[in-house]
């Protein structure tokens, strides 16, 4: 099974994380994926996290590395956030890098799409 | 009254800390931990399982034991033959900048349970987590 899949909405990419746990085992497989996706460097993509009901570090981390691989200054959303994701971007301050909506169609409509 | 404590062994390997997340939530709900208890302490756990994999054992083959105590809250005791934990890292876990992709673990852990306790007991690491009830 893909850890995601991607699509593109007008200039904004869609990222749906597949997998239940995003955590420091399936981080590999996304990161890899990511890096094969990006290499058109998008400056804006919206990470729908609806089916993610635990998120650790390093699946955060994956998620930094993804806003670097992007064209600078990009934005990242995430969308559809559960509590316990929520908790841990709340935790590490990075609520404050990345901008959270609701759902991804809320994130389109903010980042212009 | 104190529950006997609940003990499983996994295999150290990143594809076995849910087994614990699970095995932690269950106990936690079982002691009355509210969600957000749960949430912290499912964090936690799994960044210090997570640790004990990587740098405990650096990939190496190796075991994690488990141990639930519920007492007032739940204890959960993670012991591995592993590295030792370096002190100073536990004590005062590095802040890292908006763009580290590694290196927040040890200051989620701290940031999610009640007590943090840790000891190096000849060649076995112990450490506690503990997250009261209420």
């Amino acid at each position: 099974m893909n850890v995601a899949s991607f699509e593109h909405r007008g200039d904004i990419l869609h990222v749906r994380i597949e997998t239940e746990r995003l955590d420091a085992a399936a981080a590999p497989n996304l990161k890899a994926a990511l890096e094969r996706q990006l290499s058109d460097k998008p400056n804006r993509a919206i990470v729908d996290l609806r089916q993610v009901a635990f998120l650790d570090s390093t699946g955060l981390g994956v998620l930094v590395a993804m806003l670097k691989m992007m064209d600078q200054p990009g934005i990242l959303a995430i969308a559809g956030a559960g509590p316990a994701v929520r908790r841990l971007l709340q935790i590490t301050q990075l609520d404050r890098v990345f901008r959270l909506f609701d759902t991804p169609d809320q994130a389109q409509a903010a980042l212009g799409g | 009254l104190v529950a006997e404590p609940r003990v499983l062994r996994i295999p150290a390997l990143l594809g076995s800390v849910p087994i614990l997340a699970a095995v932690v939530r269950e106990e936690g709900e079982a002691e009355g931990l509210g969600e957000d208890a749960l949430i912290d302490l499912e964090l936690a756990v799994v960044e210090a399982a997570n640790n004990i994999v990587a740098h405990g054992y650096a990939d190496a083959a190796g075991s994690i034991e488990l141990r639930a105590v519920r007492d007032t809250g739940l204890l959960i005791e993670l012991i591995d033959v592993g590295s030792p934990i370096p002190a100073s890292l536990l004590d005062n876990p590095p802040t890292v900048g908006p763009d580290a992709e590694r290196g927040r673990g040890l200051a989620i852990i701290r940031s999610c349970v009640d007590r943090l306790d840790y000891e190096r007991d000849g060649e076995t690491n112990r450490l506690r987590l503990f997250k009261a009830r209420g």
